[in-house]
């Protein structure tokens, strides 16, 4: 498991763009599960949508794509302490039911291929024991 | 059942987006098709995926045509045919 500080240890990612809030399963080389609480306060809410908050896809897709690199960074010796830079490469995700406030949002990604400077991975969100979404990314690192 | 060179060509066509008579068996993926490195690597992990193979990153700079991809497939279909047999 990760806390915040570990995470932003990681991620390279920061207010208000950090999507990912805790790790509570970690294997590197197969599996992380990440929790985003969502809240009325999250600023994306005021305008998507007035009146009727849902969050935007794209920000679940960039919680997934946070997890994936939770996943191939603690998965490699090499860079696990390094700073690296990430790239999405391809994004292939369905959304399957709305994510609200109050929800808890639980990431699990999964690899399908995983190479020394890239990765495909399986992702999938669930809010309690519903879907909300799942697919693919694939990602990519440099160094620096 | 379709030959493994059309299979092939289906799954490149559709990750690079490009239609299958376009991919011409000798088009360099970089030079001619626009392939970039995330694709190649697509390409590597659908093909892995179609047939239930693995092929070492070693290989992905070998990716290179078509053909190419055919004859590293056919490499590792090879090991695999031999082991069910």
């Amino acid at each position: 498991m990760l806390n915040i500080d570990e995470l932003q240890a990681i991620l390279p990612q920061r207010f208000p763009f950090l999507m990912i809030d805790r790790v509570e399963e970690l294997e590197p080389g197969k599996k992380v599960v990440a929790v985003k609480n969502v809240s009325i306060n999250e600023q994306f809410f005021s305008g998507h949508f007035p009146g009727r908050p849902i969050m935007p896809g794209v920000l679940i897709i960039e919680a997934m794509a946070q997890a994936a690199i939770v996943l191939f960074s603690q998965s490699k010796e090499v860079i696990k302490d390094k700073k690296m830079a990430y790239y999405l490469g391809n994004v292939k995700v369905r959304f399957l039911s709305p994510v609200f406030p109050g929800d808890q949002l639980k990431i699990k990604v999964e690899p399908l291929k995983m190479l020394s400077a890239a990765a495909i991975v399986s992702v999938e969100g669930m809010v309690g024991d519903r879907k909300i979404a799942e697919g693919e990314l694939a990602l990519s690192a440099k160094e620096g | 059942m379709q030959n493994i060179e059309e299979e092939i060509k289906d799954i490149i066509a559709e990750i690079i987006e490009k239609e299958p008579a376009e991919i011409l068996p000798e088009a360099k993926f970089f030079q001619d098709l626009g392939v970039d490195s995330m694709m190649a690597l697509e390409i590597m992990a659908a093909i892995e995926k179609k047939y239930k193979i693995s092929i070492p990153e070693e290989k992905l700079t070998q990716l290179a045509t078509l053909n190419d991809t055919v004859r590293v497939a056919k490499e590792y279909l090879g090991e695999k045919a031999d082991v069910n047999a």
